[in-house]
């Protein structure tokens, strides 16, 4: 296996938003991510975590620096990647199977041949029986499934998931955890996952990046080399959860700070 | 159920014409056997008929093309939505029947002028849908399509266009009602129109025959109703199905 080979390497990244008053979400940021890593990005909310999986995607441009994935520079959205995003942003109009499909379809697999891809990528995800559900149907928790099949369904090199997990209740998330690790250890794609949840940084990383608050940049790296599928109430665990914690902590109140400043002006 | 209204409303009209409450105002069964005389006897109702659905089809499936066009490229575009949108409010204020003389100079007397009165009805309603629609597809749902490799023309099929039928669907019904007011109207001053329901109004003003305008009201009425339904099927179908709106 091609450990510790180098599939995406962030350099210098600087982003900021322009508008009412311009805020720089993101600056001097650097990060490399080896082939078949479990990446966790972790950070105070307005770090500009999100901001960075977007232009991971090339659905933005950096204002300046550069992003490479496999050494070739990332210019736009293509599907070498697949993305799961925060609001599941499925399509109303198609049903489980042809959102799935969706992406087969555009490289010019037979109709066929997609359904039955898709089909498989369903039973991974245990939605078998809906695939001819339309998305407003589901719940929470299965549309996510959906999300996650359909970023896997065509096979990309990289998977990027943009918090989730983030708008489902605690219960469905955990599971939703325990599944998505699960899913990893049979793909072994390379992830690049945003939370602000520290447990599920600690479960499913093998490396998290803490972020600073705005701007955005890395703080601490902590490794992560517990085997799996890990257990939350371990002493290891929970010392690896103390530790992320450590780093994020002063970074949550800076960014509390920065929201009063910005509530109060 | 939109049969009940009618139950109701004809018996009360029956009595008040019989009765000569209202002057003038013809009894439903007067208009009915009027209906059955043009309809099977004459047999010109369904020319009538078919003239003005004619005009509407066309004048409709123009207003239907073009505004999608163009109300795409409006909302996707900030230096296209600049200039045109200004043009846009300008233009919507003007009442469609405001154009007929216009049009009756530069597209003659006949069919011509009738579509194009039936296109500038729907055109501005639809446009403004389709704007407003492309406007709040979910940037997500885009990206979502972006990152599978959707190409500019996919993205419009298979994500831009379902996306904005919550708004367009709405647009399309206002725009079905005002293309048939239009029709209407501009049948009635195109003088080379032999044909047309609002032709059949019209030249029975000149022999009076005050049934005959109310058979045409009628029709115009239950025909807009009719279309209408069949719009409100198709939001079923849609965009109701998918979740995307509840039921109206």
């Amino acid at each position: 296996m091609k450990k510790n080979q180098e599939k995406i390497k962030i350099h210098n990244i600087k982003k900021t938003f322009e508008g009412g008053n311009k805020v720089v979400a993101l600056e001097n940021l650097n990060i490399n991510i080896n082939e078949n890593e479990f990446a966790v990005i972790l950070g105070p909310s307005g770090c500009g975590k999100s901001t960075l999986l977007y232009l991971l995607a090339g659905f933005e441009k950096p204002t300046s620096g550069k992003i490479y994935l496999d050494g070739k520079l990332i210019k736009k959205p293509s599907p070498n990647r697949g993305f799961v995003f925060q609001d599941f942003a499925l399509y109303p109009w198609k049903t489980v199977l042809k959102n799935i499909a969706f992406g087969l379809e555009l490289k010019g697999i037979s109709k066929k041949d997609s359904a039955n891809k898709s089909m498989d990528y369903i039973k991974m995800v245990g939605l078998e029986g809906f695939e001819h559900a339309y998305p407003h149907t589901l719940s929470g928790g299965m549309k996510q499934r959906v999300g996650i099949a359909r970023a896997l369904v065509y096979d990309p090199e990289v998977l990027l998931m943009d918090e989730p997990f983030g708008a489902l209740d605690a219960q469905t998330r955990k599971q939703m955890q325990i599944e998505l690790e699960k899913i990893w250890e049979k793909t072994k794609k390379t992830v690049v996952f945003v939370t602000h949840s520290v447990i599920e940084a600690a479960y499913l990383a093998d490396k998290v990046f803490v972020m600073t608050a705005r701007p955005g940049k890395v703080k601490g790296i902590v490794g992560v080399n517990l085997p799996r599928p890990r257990d939350y109430t371990d002493d290891n665990f929970l010392k690896v959860r103390g530790k992320i914690l450590n780093l994020l902590e002063s970074e949550v109140e800076k960014s509390m700070q920065q929201k009063q400043e910005i509530e109060t002006t | 159920m939109f049969i009940l209204p009618f139950i109701v409303v004809i018996p009360i009209w029956e009595i008040i014409s019989q009765l000569e409450l209202i002057a003038h105002l013809p009894p439903p069964s007067l208009i009915f056997s009027k209906f059955i005389f043009l309809a099977f006897e004459e047999g010109v109702l369904a020319q009538h008929l078919i003239g003005s659905v004619y005009r509407l089809l066309i004048g409709y499936i123009l207003a239907v093309s073009f505004g999608i066009f163009l109300g795409t490229i409006v909302g996707l575009n900030k230096l296209i939505s600049d200039t045109i949108t200004p043009l846009l409010s300008l233009l919507i204020s003007i009442p469609t029947i405001a154009w007929v003389p216009v049009l009756l100079i530069t597209l003659g007397l006949g069919d011509e002028t009738v579509i194009a009165a039936v296109f500038l009805g729907g055109f501005f309603a639809i446009t403004y849908s389709v704007i407003h629609g492309i406007r709040t597809v979910n940037k997500n749902l885009i990206n979502a399509g972006k990152i599978v490799g959707a190409g500019k023309y996919k993205l419009f099929e298979s994500v831009l266009l379902p996306g904005s039928l919550v708004s367009l669907i709405p647009g399309l019904r206002l725009a079905i009602g005002y293309s048939w007011r239009a029709l209407v109207g501009a049948e009635m001053l195109a003088a080379m129109v032999r044909w047309g329901v609002g032709k059949m109004i019209f030249t029975s003003r000149m022999s009076n025959v005050i049934e005959t305008m109310f058979l045409g009201l009628l029709i115009i009425g239950i025909a807009g109703l009719l279309l209408d339904r069949l719009l409100l099927f198709i939001e079923n179908k849609t965009v109701v199905k998918w979740g995307m709106v509840t039921e109206g």
